[in-house]
């Protein structure tokens, strides 16, 4: 299968008063074609730093000091300004946890639609707004004529998610990075989002990043599943294999930490959990960032940096007891 | 419940309606009717689960039962005694034994004070424990939530989110309390950190013989946290139950569409999803008879007309839904 996107060797630092962040730290994955990757961790382990230098949208006094990010077999990394802009939006679009920051609150939701269209394609205004019309109504929204009129303000969350998706999906992209799309919304509403995805990616042949910390998510929309810490990809591979068999201590130590629906039927009083806490990227320990917390921790563990290595053919962990 | 001991908190017919103003005059126009006469008991040292998704009035519900805000109708049996007939000073007196635990570490500490002023506030307001007695006490509880007394004199910003809902849960803890509500106090928190938190509660309530009503959105947390649990939908609860029964076979058509939404994390499991039409309608105009008729799946004429009524369907388990 061939490649919309691979990241290799990625590495974006904010250069800070108080030190080097090394956000995201030698992160390499493929997406192939009509699949979706799904990034899952904790919070500031660099899931949106790794989302937005694929889009080049790191800003001072961050950079993204190395690595290569090949979209359909170019490096965006050597494009200008001028030509990222070309691929924004048009061929890989986002889509945020908060959709209302994203939308311009005095602007018609359609018209913002349309406005992407004809940033990228050489339509005129009528045919724009057909097309953002046409987009709402791939994004089951009802009534969306009408709907296309309204300020953002005048809808619910799910519904300016939805609005996100449409803006996403106008220009017929190959690839969309949605960060969190679902995490602010309520469950019954995430279920219809997700539905949503899912049968926009058959329909369009659609490539998904999904970034998501809720475990749940990625194992219902992802063929495939990495898994960072501290900046560095520590676990990734096809989905059953990360949910059924994790190398990795931390990946084994999430997925036995999360309250699972019906556990009532073997009711325990505690749950297992991962000791410690989250590092500071400014104090990250020699060796495995995950050792001062992991259970299977020993010398070793803590004299030089872990390489990612292959469990499988398509499963690799960071951890040299895996 | 003959042979039953009381419960130590006993909600009826609890409503709390805010107004919604408009125009020059500020004309009341309209209510949010964000607690609409719920009802329920929690026994001694256990859990009760108030699940909902945003705006059914869970939040509230807890304000109101520790009168944080003003509850517009109903009774509240705390301990023996009816909350809302209390006075002023009354209420602050037995206010020392309820505590409510916050969704967000981050805003409900107040930036300025030292952890030291922080978890000994409350001896402070109730004028308890003072000078090297009152540090005493504050090292206990650090101690207790898994704290280093030590770093009593620093402030919230030099603590990470689980630490800082620690320091909260020592506060909350300060003047030994019967009742605590805990109003999303993991949401907030990364997934490795919610665990220990949900384990230093449970120790919490075992140590001490605490009794929770545990808020939240999050129903696997819920279910794992809880003896029972009540589902809340437009200001009124659904279904109340043990959380087996809620959770392993729900029967209100909303409950079972609740939790056919929550993503598993397996890969594997093979799901039957009752994806829910619409969205969920404003508490300003709730639909006629049934509020959740105009999402349910199996609705009938009767639903949009007539209000079912919560009712006992089987031991310990009660419904409103006309076709349970
Ligand atoms: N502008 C910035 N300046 C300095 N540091 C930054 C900046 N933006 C991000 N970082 C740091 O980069 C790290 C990764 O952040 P990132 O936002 O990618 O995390 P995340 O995985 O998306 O977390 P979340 O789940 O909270 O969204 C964090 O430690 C963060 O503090
Ligand atoms: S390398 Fe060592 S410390 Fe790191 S995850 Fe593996 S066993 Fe744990
Ligand atoms: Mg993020």
């Amino acid at each position: 299968m061939t490649s919309v996107l691979e990241v290799k060797n990625l590495k974006t630092y904010f250069f800070t008063e108080e030190g080097i962040i090394k956000a995201v730290d030698d992160v390499s994955f493929n997406v192939p074609k009509g699949t979706a990757l799904g990034l899952v961790g904790e919070s500031g382990c660099g899931k949106t730093v790794t989302a937005m230098s694929i889009t080049r949208l790191i800003s001072a006094p961050g950079r993204i000091v190395g690595g290569e990010i090949l979209f359909n077999g170019y490096d965006l990394l050597s494009k200008s300004e001028k030509e990222m802009r070309q691929v924004r939006g048009a061929q890989i679009a986002m889509v945020f946890q908060e959709p209302m920051t994203a939308l311009n609150p005095v602007l018609q939701v359609g018209f913002q639609i349309a406005e992407t269209v004809l940033a990228h394609q050489n339509v005129s205004k009528r045919e724009a707004w057909a097309r953002a019309v046409e987009a709402m109504r791939a994004v089951s929204i009802p009534d969306a004529e009408n709907r296309a009129k309204d300020y953002p303000h005048r809808l619910s969350g799910g519904m300016r998610q939805r609005i996100m998706i449409a803006m996403a999906l106008v220009c017929h992209p190959a690839l969309i990075i949605a960060d969190e799309p679902t995490t602010a919304i309520d469950v019954t509403i995430q279920a219809q989002i997700l539905e949503l995805l899912d049968s926009l990616r058959e329909q369009y042949q659609l490539s998904l990043i999904l970034i998501s910390h809720d475990l749940g998510v990625v194992a219902e929309v992802a063929e495939t599943v990495a898994v960072m810490y501290a900046g560095k990809i520590v676990e990734i591979g096809p989905v059953m294999d990360i949910f059924h068999n994790p190398k990795h201590p931390y990946t084994e130590g999430l997925l036995r930490s999360v309250p699972r629906l019906g556990s009532s039927a073997q009711k325990r009083d505690r749950l297992e959990v991962i000791e410690g806490m989250v590092p500071n990227l400014l104090r990250l320990p020699d060796g495995c960032s995950f050792a001062p917390r992991c259970y299977k921790r020993t010398l070793e563990c803590t004299l030089s940096p872990i390489p990612l290595e292959h469990v499988s053919r398509s499963h690799g962990a960071r951890c040299i007891h895996a | 419940m003959p042979d039953r001991a009381e419960p130590l908190l006993s909600v009826r017919n609890l409503k709390k309606y805010f107004p919604i103003r408009r125009g020059v005059f500020s004309r009341i126009a309209a209510y949010v009717k964000a607690v609409d006469d719920i009802g329920f008991d929690i026994n001694k040292g256990e859990t009760f689960g108030l699940v909902g998704e945003s705006g059914c009035g869970k939040t509230t519900a807890g304000r109101a039962i520790l009168r944080l805000i003003e509850p517009d109708a109903g009774t509240i049996r705390f301990d023996g005694v009816n909350l809302l007939q209390l006075r002023k000073h009354e209420l602050r007196r037995k206010r020392r034994d309820m505590q409510l635990i916050f969704q967000d570490p981050y805003a409900s500490l107040n930036p300025r004070m030292t952890i030291r002023s922080i978890v000994g506030e409350p001896f402070a307001i109730h004028r308890l424990a003072g000078g090297l007695e009152r540090e005493h006490r504050v090292a206990d509880l650090l101690n207790i939530v898994g704290l280093d007394p030590a770093m009593m004199n620093r402030y919230p910003h030099e603590f990470s989110g689980g630490q800082r809902q620690r320091i909260g849960i020592a506060r909350a803890l300060a003047l030994k309390p019967k009742l605590i509500v805990a109003d999303e106090p993991v949401s907030a928190l990364d997934v490795s950190i919610q665990a220990q938190i949900i384990n230093l509660l449970a120790d919490l309530q075992q140590q001490f013989g605490l009794t929770y009503l545990f808020i939240s959105h999050a129903i696997p947390v819920i279910e794992h946290i809880s003896t029972r649990i009540g589902v809340m939908y437009l200001g009124k609860l659904v279904e109340v139950g043990t959380s087996a029964q809620i959770c392993l076979a729900p029967k209100h058509p909303y409950t079972q569409a609740l939790l056919s939404a929550v993503p598993t994390p397996d890969p594997a499991a093979k799901k039957r999803r009752i994806v829910l039409r619409g969205e969920v309608p404003t508490p300003i105009n709730p639909p006629s008879g049934c509020r959740f008729h105009t999402r349910c799946p199996i609705a009938v004429e009767r639903c949009k007309t007539e209000e079912p009524p919560l009712r006992q369907i089987e031991a310990g388990r009660d419904v409103s839904c006309h076709l349970v």
